[in-house]
């Protein structure tokens, strides 16, 4: 970087790296030292020890215990005529994150088509709110969703009602994969729409006036505007279900245990050699995943320069628009994401409301009154812990939206190594939260001697910290592929009149990445409002509590029997929060489009 | 304790006697302190447990403010790590120092755990020096080194809907095509209800033959989730008939418009899983004395009542009444089996592996 970067670009860039090397680098490089070495030699022999065993890999383990004898295996497996064959716990959980990717990538995109092609009221609302499943801790999503597609759910009420059913979901692997689409088909819908919004009107009508058709147009003009968002979105529903651990066993069971499962287990009989070695092994197939990405990212992308978004058709145009084909699709659409997607919302926010022999009931709310009211030591209350919630994720708002720009900038600006570099930026992503949240243990709260002194890193910063190190790479995973989309000449019109590269960011490339730019900073504030793991590990006390850790206190809560009452009050507390935050972020993040 | 928590510590203090306990945002990262530092002994008691023993309505928090009452320089903190008694043990494995003076809510397989990862003591043997400690059930002490001292006990049952199913009965009746798809049970890995009932197969069918019989068990459409909260979540929703749970159940669920039916405890082959939850001082503890006064009175005849009800688990002292509603409700198996510390040490790790390995493997 040269002068004419602007010194704001590097300290951006120092100020990342430090938080980076603090809250993640450092913590997790400890932890995964334990993968490569025995008694302090480096050595192979951890991660031989887990390819080796064909419980993790299934057939591929002769691959490391006996490669010889590969090639005859092969011949001989084609010779039965190639019968199916297991891959272990590894394959079956690729095989779980692969079906919930195909499914959330099916739900999602229809969604980003409906809410960028299409003007109905309630458009901007709902766009605002798609990720608000992003918030909601496992436990409440395994409550709705038993409440939804249980054997004695409401979906089986309403195929009763026109003569279908009953299905049985639970404790299967459809039930596993919707819920994975639940999480994370928002994500497909988020990002795409983010990208259909900048593609470029002026450029679509010039294609169709050449004479392209509708369908012409769209592939050789929208669609790469799209791919790079859908394939991110894809990537990074690959690499979060491939991680995927609460939901499985609290919706499908130990027989659809995935890595995650059997690495938890290692840390909690704290034979840490094997965890950090399956962690290793999932962030190497999970960051190799995204840097090949990556690289197609880059070559993919081109340059568009959005001064004007597609306008939007109206969704109901008079009483025949109702039965046009494709309206029709929409509205089928509809009901599927109102099944999906709200009935378990609605299912959760009902529960609190009701008790377990379906009367109704104001208890799991006055129970949030008397916790509030309650003067107990280590009691968490409610309001404190949403103020908490509110202010952690404003700042890390504060800290991750800077930090991911800088990340997006030194991404588009190519070079050797610029791929690897952006993989090992993003590697927050591609990281186990149990892994790192065994780091965070080890380096910071128990501390890492430093010049005789025992430094520890904990408390409200320490937590805003890790919060901005998980939700940057949503702000530069959105803002990368705009960014790169951005017509380079805007940027060198600019500095050939004596702009330098902070001042071209912030008042030329920006603003016309803003919907990108937005979409991620719901994605950070959602990351953030979500995050339990290290803000119960960092924090020093119940007056650090978040909405999630309230919630999680309260599911332990015996006052009212063992139910969960309590919880899903919380819960639809923080849905509530969550929702007003989320149409603050777009109104606010709007107002600058 | 270090320079830091000392600080910590005195600024809530400082803050709470201001009236501004809840200017919790104020940056705390980046404090030191040396680990050498011996703490003053200033009357604190930190009590490291599990968060559901404290807050409101809690038995930690009735033991606090009895106990703060009796002892009026005594201060009683808790602590509640998530991850319970391996923070300590991998504090002490990291050279960090234990920064607590009691641990609450100790189960036999990780006081073997805890042996078997470290090499210097994390417990202090206190037993013989302890008041009161000659009370307790003798079935239920599981520390062969008197570090650990059994303060109450659940016993792992069946809980489930008479109208669906009769009771079971026996562990080989849980086979019959009248149960299948019947039960839920929770992973034992992850999970205190399924490892103890995972472990009560063991002890019914032998080292040899769980496997064989856990088999059987998936074959009849077992569901293993993975903790208790989801299974019986699970079972509320009528997803299956039986779900594995505590004898304590119907001291929850009694009363006016209480469907009893759907709360029937069954104990398999006339037992009961034992899993007794026991107090350790750690061996480093700034406040060691005060630490063995408040377990003393723990197992006072007042304490062990209200701790019953509080936590709805046995009282761990023998002859210990507590009556209400958990004497009327709360069922004790006619035989209670548990497995002893010596017959865990070096075996369960291997067990609950090779049985997860098995179900997860299908």
């Amino acid at each position: 970087m040269g002068r004419r970067d602007g010194w704001a670009l590097w300290v951006g860039v120092a100020a990342t790296l430090a938080t980076l090397v603090v809250v993640f680098y450092y913590p997790v490089g400890r932890v995964f030292a334990d993968a490569v070495a025995v008694d302090g030699q480096l050595s192979l022999a951890p991660i031989r020890s887990v390819l080796g065993d064909p419980f993790y890999t299934g057939a591929a383990h002769t691959l490391v215990t006996d490669p010889a004898a590969v090639p005859s295996g092969v011949v001989e497996w084609l010779a039965a005529g190639a019968p199916a064959v297991e891959f272990g716990l590894f394959g079956f959980t690729a095989y779980q994150a692969l079906l919930s990717t195909l499914v959330s990538v099916l739900v999602g995109l229809p969604g980003a088509y409906v809410l960028s092609r299409f003007e109905f009221p309630g458009r901007r609302f709902l766009r605002s709110v798609t990720i608000l499943p992003f918030v909601l801790p496992s436990i409440l999503v395994a409550v709705g969703f038993l409440a939804m597609f249980g054997r004695t759910g409401l979906f089986n009420d309403l195929l009763g009602a026109v003569g279908l059913g009953p299905v049985e979901l639970t404790f299967t692997l459809e039930i596993v994969v919707l819920a994975h689409a639940f999480y994370n088909a928002p994500l497909v819908t988020r990002l795409v729409t983010a990208a259909w919004e900048s593609v470029d009107a002026d450029r679509v009508e010039t294609a169709r006036t050449l004479g392209a058709s509708p369908v012409r147009a769209f592939r050789d003009v929208t669609l790469p505007q799209l791919l790079p968002a859908l394939a991110t979105a894809a990537v990074l529903t690959f690499v979060f279900t491939f991680m995927s651990f609460p939901i499985v066993l609290a919706l499908g069971g130990l027989e659809l245990a995935t890595v995650e499962v059997w690495l938890f287990a290692r840390v909690q009989s704290l034979d840490l050699t094997e965890a950090a070695t399956l962690g290793a092994i999932e962030t190497a197939l999970s960051l190799g995943l995204l840097y090949v990405y990556l690289r197609y990212e880059a070559r993919r992308t081109e340059p568009g320069g959005a001064s004007r978004g597609l306008s939007r058709r109206p969704l109901v145009d008079g009483v025949r628009s109702l039965v046009d084909p494709l309206r029709l699709a929409v509205f089928a659409y509809g009901a599927v994401v109102l099944v999906l997607f709200a009935g378990p919302l609605v299912s959760l926010v009902v529960e609190s409301v009701t008790t377990p022999a379906g009367q109704p009931t104001g208890d799991y709310y006055a129970f949030l009154l008397a916790r509030q009211a309650s003067t107990a030591s280590g009691t968490v209350r409610p309001f404190p812990a949403v103020v908490n919630s509110l202010l952690f994720g404003a700042g890390t708002l504060l800290v991750a939206i800077p930090m991911g720009i800088v990340v997006a900038v030194v991404a588009t600006r190519g070079g050797r190594g610029s791929r690897a570099a952006e993989a090992l930026l993003t590697a927050p992503l591609a990281v186990s939260g149990i892994v790192l949240g065994l780091g965070m243990l080890q380096a910071l709260v128990f501390g890492t001697t430093l010049f005789g002194q025992r430094l520890t890193v904990t408390g409200p910063v320490a937590i805003v910290a890790a919060h901005a190190v998980a939700a940057y790479p949503f702000v530069s995973r959105t803002v990368t592929p705009a960014l790169r989309s951005v017509d380079d000449s805007l940027g060198e019109a600019a500095r050939s009149l004596g702009a330098d590269r902070a001042t071209v960011l912030a008042d030329v490339e920006l603003p016309l990445v803003a919907p990108a730019l937005v979409a991620g900073a719901a994605f950070a504030f959602a990351i953030s409002v979500g995050e339990f793991d290290s803000t119960v590990l960092l924090s020093t006390g119940v007056d650090t509590a978040t909405m999630p850790v309230a919630l999680e206190r309260y599911v332990g809560d015996r006052s009212l029997g063992p139910n969960l009452g309590p919880a899903t009050a919380m819960g639809t507390v923080l849905l509530a929060v969550t929702t007003v935050s989320f149409v603050l972020i777009d109104r606010v993040g709007g107002r600058w489009e | 304790m270090t320079r830091c928590d000392n600080w910590v510590m005195q600024r809530r203090t400082f803050l709470s006697r201001a009236g501004l306990a809840t200017a919790g945002l104020a940056a705390t990262a980046g404090c030191m302190g040396d680990s050498s530092d011996a703490g003053s002994n200033d009357g604190t008691l930190t009590i490291a447990t599990y968060s559901s023993f404290t807050g409101e309505d809690t038995a930690g928090n009735w033991l606090k403010s009895a106990f703060e009452e009796e002892h009026a320089d005594a201060t009683v903190e808790f602590q509640t790590p998530e991850n319970g008694i391996n923070r300590f043990v991998q504090r002490k494995a990291s050279g960090a120092t234990v920064d607590a003076d009691l641990f609450v809510g100790l189960n036999t397989g990780e006081l073997v755990r805890v042996d078997e990862q470290l090499d210097d003591q994390l417990f202090a043997t206190v037993e013989d020096s302890l008041e009161g400690a000659d009370t307790v059930d003798s079935s239920l002490s599981f520390d062969p080194e008197g570090r650990a001292i059994p303060y109450d006990t659940g016993f792992i049952s069946l809980v489930y809907d008479e109208e669906a199913v009769d009771a079971p009965g026996t562990f080989d009746a849980l086979l019959d095509p009248a149960y299948e798809d019947g039960l839920i049970a929770q992973n034992a890995q992850q999970s205190d209800p399924g490892r103890a009932f995972l472990l009560w197969t063991i002890d019914a069918k032998g080292p040899d033959g769980y496997l064989d019989y856990w088999q059987g068990l998936v074959d009849n459409g077992v569901q293993i989730l993975s903790d208790w909260q989801p299974a019986y979540q699970a079972y509320t929703n009528e997803e299956a008939p039986m779900v594995v749970s505590y004898s304590t159940d119907q001291v929850y669920y009694h009363g006016e418009g209480v469907d009893m039916s759907r709360h029937q405890v069954g104990f398999l082959n006339d037992q009961g899983y034992a899993n007794p939850e026991g107090m350790a001082q750690f061996a480093d503890a700034d406040n060691p004395e005060l630490a063995r006064e408040f377990m003393s009175f723990v197992l006072s005849e007042t304490a062990q009542k209200e701790i019953a009800v509080r936590n709805v688990q046995f009282p761990a002292v023998e002859g210990v009444e507590p009556g209400g509603d958990f004497g009327k409700y709360a069922l004790r198996p006619p035989e209670a089996v548990t497995f002893s510390y010596d017959d865990l040490a070096g075996n369960v790790d291997g067990w609950i592996e090779d049985w997860a390995r098995q179900i997860a493997g299908q």
